[in-house]
């Protein structure tokens, strides 16, 4: 298990050791959805691993929660994240209602492949078979997700818009009368982006706590053995993005 | 809120009676329309439902309303010979020695999908009318209404448009299309009234004029009697009945380039033009609605209203709003429709404690049959990713 960074620097070393922790996780899902697919006591197997899939992910956000305070920008803005991902970030992460267009995507396409034995009433266990009293749960913890997720937006918009509050304007304005400013102001400004950055900060840390929270949420719905299947998902969309992500950076790097 | 509803009300032990009609008054003035219909067994209604309410309230009630169902039927009595005439010329008639329960089991399906916005409403009234007469159920109300702009004209649909009916129903008891034409009529300005004096919402349209003028929603509304289904639509949701295997469409979607309604745009002074797909003045995709008082009247609350002799042969009925329809084919939706209420194979094992909460409706397989179907439709919207919310209905019109 990778340890947690003991400063801001530490968690591009941290990340990059969870990435591979994350891919043996997934290998591991891999084979448990493949060798207990029929048994009685798979839910025996498949319980612990998903316990210790979701510590993983515990992991990795507690050791972000520590990174945040110290460093919200880096944070923010990730830089061990390639543009791709850069792309699709909300609030310095993935964004929480994406949770259910992954699993709608990922048992859709696993009720399309078991759809004769669906309707003819027969299990088979998966994300395909998701029941509907799971269907109405899903669609209920999607409701409050989005709702969070706006009112969360809302809240960043407001930071965001501080950036041009009067303070800011006064300082950018003395820079130019002082000539670049003496010890006095810089310590004002420091003071003044201080405060915004605690701003950022408590953000980050909020919006994670919905990404975890979304995600526990949607695998409290889940059988054990749905649970397997929409870890391996969400598993190889992250690191595949990455890994796509990355591939183009350097393509783009080399031109 | 515009949550997700689901359940299932089943329970058909006897056979509904169904007499042919007896011969309407002659002194009645206008021509009346006899909505006759023979019961033994009162369901109630589950009044609850047609509130907003969370998933858990609305299931409970559906299974309470099946359960009731089944305590009625047990707790019988036979009934006196008894002809009621109500106001209109709407009559009823109870029948004596007749164990009579038409409940037909449905199953309802909604939920947002990949929007983030939930617009779709369902509205399910099992013997919405006839339940005042003490042991009447005749008249089954199902509506799917798929708002846009914002939700609170399908909320408003949800929880006015049965009401409407009924009232109509009982006032004039005329032909079904001037009832429903009436109703959808009603509708329309009760929505554009409540719009123009409402200023506290939690609406994502805050109900601003203009704004709120530019919300409207599609209204399908099937009424089942034991002899007819009567379905009455304006705008793209849509109805489609499972005859012998065959989809027939209950129901022509109003889209603005059909050529009878683009003709008819044309002569109020209106223009279809291009945007993605045909919309009246470039704005609505859609050429019938409830609301969109500022499309108006080039986009109207008329409905189409059809009115259909139940055969022998119908298996099932399905409502749905386009976010199914734009992805299934009627064909490819009756076809699952029908597998799932023929399924031989036992209902699989819940898969979690608290899963199944429709299957306490009678503990019959064949009630979770309706909601199967249901859900199995919206998965496959879903699956062939359906960018809309999904509300699907399903009705069992078969006879057992």
């Amino acid at each position: 298990m990778a340890s947690s960074p003991a400063n801001h620097e530490g968690f591009h070393k941290f990340f990059e050791s969870w990435l591979t922790e994350q891919n043996q996780h997934l290998q591991e899902l891999i084979s448990a959805s493949r060798n207990n697919q029929h048994t009685d006591d798979s839910d025996q197997i498949l319980c612990p691993l998903v316990e210790r899939v979701v510590s993983h992910y515990h992991n990795y956000y507690h050791a972000k929660s520590l990174s945040t305070r110290d460093n919200i920008l880096s944070m923010l803005t990730p830089p061990w994240r390639s543009l791709l991902e850069d792309a699709f970030l909300w609030v310095g992460g993935w964004r929480p209602s994406v949770a259910f267009h992954l699993l709608y995507s990922k048992s859709g396409l696993q009720f399309e492949s078991g759809l004769a034995d669906l309707i003819r009433g027969l299990s088979t266990g998966d994300l395909g078979d998701m029941s509907h009293e799971q269907l109405c749960r899903v669609d209920e913890l999607q409701r409050k997700t989005i709702r969070e997720e706006r009112e969360m937006t809302e809240n960043m918009a407001r930071i965001q818009e501080t950036v041009a509050d009067s303070k800011m304007v006064e300082l950018s304005e003395a820079a130019t009368e002082e000539g670049g400013g003496g010890d006095d102001l810089g310590e004002r400004v420091e003071s003044a982006l201080k405060h915004k950055e605690e701003g950022l900060a408590e953000m980050l840390l909020k919006a994670d706590d919905l990404r975890l929270r979304t995600l526990k949420g949607v695998l409290d719905i889940l059988t054990p053995m749905q649970c397997v299947h929409f870890l391996i998902a969400a598993a190889e969309l992250h690191l595949r993005l990455h890994k796509w992500g990355k591939n183009k950076d350097e393509q783009q790097h080399h031109v | 809120m515009a949550g997700i509803c689901c359940g299932v009300v089943g329970e058909s032990k006897t056979q509904a009676a169904i007499e042919p009609s007896s011969r309407p008054a002659r002194r009645r003035r206008v021509d009346v329309r006899h909505l006759k219909f023979v019961a033994g067994v009162s369901v109630p209604t589950p009044e609850k439902s047609r509130k907003r309410q969370k998933l858990e309230v609305y299931d409970k009630t559906a299974s309470e309303a099946a359960r009731e169902c089944e305590n009625a039927l047990e707790n019988c009595k036979v009934q006196e010979d008894e002809s009621v005439e109500l106001k209109g010329g709407v009559s009823v008639q109870v029948e004596q020695d007749q164990l009579v329960q038409e409940c037909p089991k449905f199953g309802m399906t909604s939920v947002r999908g990949r929007r983030r916005d939930m617009e779709d409403a369902v509205s399910i009234h099992p013997s919405f009318w006839g339940q005042d007469a003490q042991n009447c159920t005749g008249l089954h109300y199902y509506g799917v209404y798929d708002g846009h702009g914002c939700s609170h004209v399908a909320m408003k649909c949800k929880d006015r448009m049965h009401e409407i009916a009924k009232e109509e129903i009982e006032r004039c008891g005329q032909s079904w299309e001037q009832v429903m034409e009436r109703s959808f009529s009603r509708m329309d300005k009760e929505v554009v009234e409540w719009c123009n004096g409402q200023w506290s919402s939690n609406c994502r349209c805050e109900l601003r004029t203009p704004q709120c003028d530019a919300v409207g929603s599609t209204a399908v509304v099937a009424i089942v009697t034991p002899e007819k289904v009567v379905v009455s639509n304006c705008g793209d949701s849509r109805a489609v009945l499972c005859r012998n295997g065959v989809a027939i469409p209950l129901s022509s979607d109003h889209k603005p380039d059909r050529p009878d309604e683009l003709l008819r745009i044309q002569a109020a002074g209106g223009r279809v033009i291009y945007w993605d797909v045909p919309r009246v003045l470039g704005v609505l995709a859609m050429s019938r609605a409830i609301g969109d008082n500022y499309l108006k009247p080039y986009v109207i609350s008329e409905p189409e209203v059809t009115t259909w002799d139940r055969s022998p042969e119908d298996e099932c009925l399905i409502l749905a709003s386009d976010g199914l329809w734009d992805v299934v084919s009627n064909d490819t939706a009756c076809g699952v429709a029908r597998m799932c209420l023929n399924a031989q194979a036992p209902p699989s094992p819940p898969v979690s404690p608290e899963t199944g909460a429709g299957i306490g409706a009678g503990g019959e397989s064949s009630d979770k049959a309706c909601l199967d179907a249901s859900m199995l439709l919206t998965k496959l919207a879903l699956a062939r990713d359906s960018a809309d919310n999904v509300s699907v209905v399903v009705v069992d019109l078969r006879n057992k």
